[in-house]
């Protein structure tokens, strides 16, 4: 019976096969072809024949990129601005997610409410006011303009998820440690603390992405070229070196590697955090 | 030490209850159990309230001003009341924009719901070998930073050089060769709807996945017992785990593309004559291009309510569901 079966739905299994080789085909490609064409030597890029496979490899590319005036400045830029904001949105978060997941006090669900609203909020539409807010604080073109942003952009999102790991570590294990002699703060820092390693690891690559990730304020904030940070700098490379195609595509592989690096890191945590943030409570 | 934090500011404390207790006891009652949460909240609040909540009042303020560099220089506060919404109405560029936005958004979000339900699905029935490769692509796909696909699409799309052009006519459409994608405004964006939904569908895939898995295999033993074709296997099996996901996504979709800057920008900056041009490029041209901040406050304010109106049912299941959990 079984053997009849899978007799019967083989060609089934190779079509349906084939249609996934082909969809992680359409999915992988952008990315092949970013290495490739970096890995092109510069007259290969702009030639007219036809060259899915590259002919010759070199790491010219890579060197032109690195030692373009100025790179190692923007990627100074962008990890000042993004571990920065990771770092105070993980303390900060920390310290509102365990009330909020430990503790019963007046005005808990409103600051619940607070947070889901805020994850929510589009930043898009808020730039405006967040450049005056900047320009009065004189903050305008400095690196803390965008670690304030990114700060307040990745702590809701921070909060609700780092308040879920919170909600998963037994109530019951830090209660033992009070018997056991331990303060209420003993018992969190002995016992809650280290079981929270792998949710604050997660969390903080989610907010680490997102920073790394945005475009819009570093534009808007960002007046000298000095203080640009990478998708800045990678926008204004193309159209400033129009033509430098393979110069690009280095530039975008070298700002693509840490974010798919904390991103292979944790992916299987990014689609459970990312719907727990938003679907269960 | 059973006080979460040493000192407290005194200015935090709430009022304290009128009874005849020891103070000490009841400094250490207060700080220990009852201020402790509002204490441990007081850095988020802070950053949220200043960061978000004071930029969300100020753009429907500064929309009812009129406010531009000159007036920002001298510290003016100019109200002007609709005037802004008025001129924003009155101009017929903006209502070509905005139902290109919602155009556009429909466009991406209908694209990336319908590609990721279908590879979901699909990766249920592949060899575990295939959908190990499939899940790797998609993981890469997700996982390149937004300016860098953005940079990459656009090498793809290239007039002269790009692979798409040649390939094309490489298959013997040989009028491809030096033909520009970006010609004119539709074909633009459908180039940014490919590149949005390319790298939106993993995200859904993964999340629609994970619902699929969480159906009991033995559901779908019965139903094949019940000589259910796989059609009617989908309605009465899968659906039922889907659904809630797939609303979840549609409005994360709905939020996330209808506020898409980056890439517009940075592949035409709206163009060719402002054909590509989507509220938030407007709001964007408006606002830092022309330094008008009342107007740009106005389209941002507009863009909001827009976004409110579309997500409006599932917010407020969102909203409710959230309020008797919490």
């Amino acid at each position: 019976m079984s053997s009849l079966l899978s007799r019967r739905t083989r060609p089934r299994r190779i079509l349906l096969g084939g249609i996934g080789l082909l969809v992680a085909a359409v999915f992988a490609f952008p990315t092949y072809w970013m290495i490739t064409s970096a890995l092109k030597p510069r007259l290969e890029v702009l030639s007219a024949q036809y060259d899915l496979i590259p002919l010759s490899v070199s790491l010219d590319n890579f060197g032109t990129a690195i030692s373009k005036p100025g790179f190692t400045t923007y990627l100074t830029n962008s990890l000042i601005v993004t571990l920065g904001a990771v770092a105070c949105s993980l303390v900060a978060g920390l310290l509102a997610a365990v009330p909020l997941a430990r503790l019963r006090f007046r005005g808990r669900k409103g600051f619940v409410l607070l947070v889901l609203v805020a994850q929510l909020a589009p930043l898009e539409a808020l730039f405006i006011p967040m450049y005056l807010l900047m320009k009065d604080l004189g903050l305008l073109n400095t690196l803390p303009s965008l670690l304030l942003v990114y700060f307040a952009t990745t702590l809701p999102f921070t909060v609700w998820t780092l308040r879920g790991f919170v909600n998963g570590i037994p109530v019951e294990l830090e209660e033992a440690a009070m018997v056991d002699g331990c303060g209420r703060w003993g018992a969190f820092r002995r016992v809650t603390l280290p079981l929270l390693g792998p949710g604050l690891v997660a969390t903080s690559v989610f907010g680490f992405i997102t920073a790394w990730n945005e475009f819009l304020y570093a534009f808007v904030f960002m007046r000298d070229s000095s203080k640009y940070t990478l998708p800045v700098w990678l926008e204004s490379f193309q159209t400033a070196f129009g033509t430098d195609w393979s110069g690009a595509m280095a530039g975008a592989v070298l700002y693509s590697v840490p974010a798919l690096v904390f991103f292979l890191l944790v992916q299987r945590k990014l689609v459970a955090g990312g719907t727990a943030g938003a679907v269960k409570g | 030490m059973t006080t979460v934090l040493p000192t407290v500011p005194a200015g935090e404390h709430p009022p304290a209850p009128s009874g005849g207790r020891k103070a000490r006891s009841v400094f250490r009652r207060l700080t220990g159990e009852r201020a402790a949460p509002y204490l441990l909240l007081a850095p988020a609040v802070i950053v949220l309230a200043a960061f978000l909540g004071w930029p969300a009042i100020q753009v429907v303020g500064i929309s009812l001003r009129r406010l531009d560099l000159g007036a920002l220089v001298r510290g003016e506060v100019i109200w002007v009341g609709l005037a802004n919404y008025q001129e924003i109405f009155a101009d017929p560029e903006f209502w070509t924009i905005t139902l290109r936005t919602l155009a556009f958004t429909a466009t991406c979000v209908g694209g990336v719901m319908c590609c990721a339900l279908l590879i979901a699905l699909l990766m249920r029935h592949l060899p575990p070998a295939v959908r190990i490769i499939l899940q790797v692509t998609l993981v890469l796909a997700w996982a390149m930073p937004i300016i860098a696909s953005t940079t990459v699409f656009q090498w793809m799309f290239d007039q002269q050089y790009g692979i798409l052009n040649k390939t094309l006519v490489k298959l013997g459409f040989e009028s491809f060769a030096g033909y520009s994608w970006f010609s004119d405004g539709v074909s633009t964006l459908g180039v940014i709807s490919l590149l949005i939904i390319w790298q939106a569908v993993p995200f859904v895939t993964f999340t629609l996945y994970a619902g699929l898995l969480s159906v009991p295999k033995d559901l779908y033993e019965a139903a094949s017992i019940d000589g259910a074709r796989p059609s009617q296997a989908f309605r009465a099996v899968s659906w039922p785990a889907l659904r809630p996901l797939i609303t979840l996504t549609t409005f994360l979709s709905v939020l996330w593309n209808f506020k898409v800057f980056a890439q517009v920008w940075a592949i035409r900056e709206g163009g060719p004559d402002g054909e590509s041009t989507t509220l938030p490029v407007l709001l964007y041209l408006k606002g830092i291009a022309d330094s008008r901040f009342g107007v740009a406050s106005a389209v941002a304010t507009l863009m909001v309510l827009l976004l409110v109106v579309l997500t409006a049912r599932y917010l407020q299941l969102l909203l409710r569901t959230r309020e008797g959990q919490a």
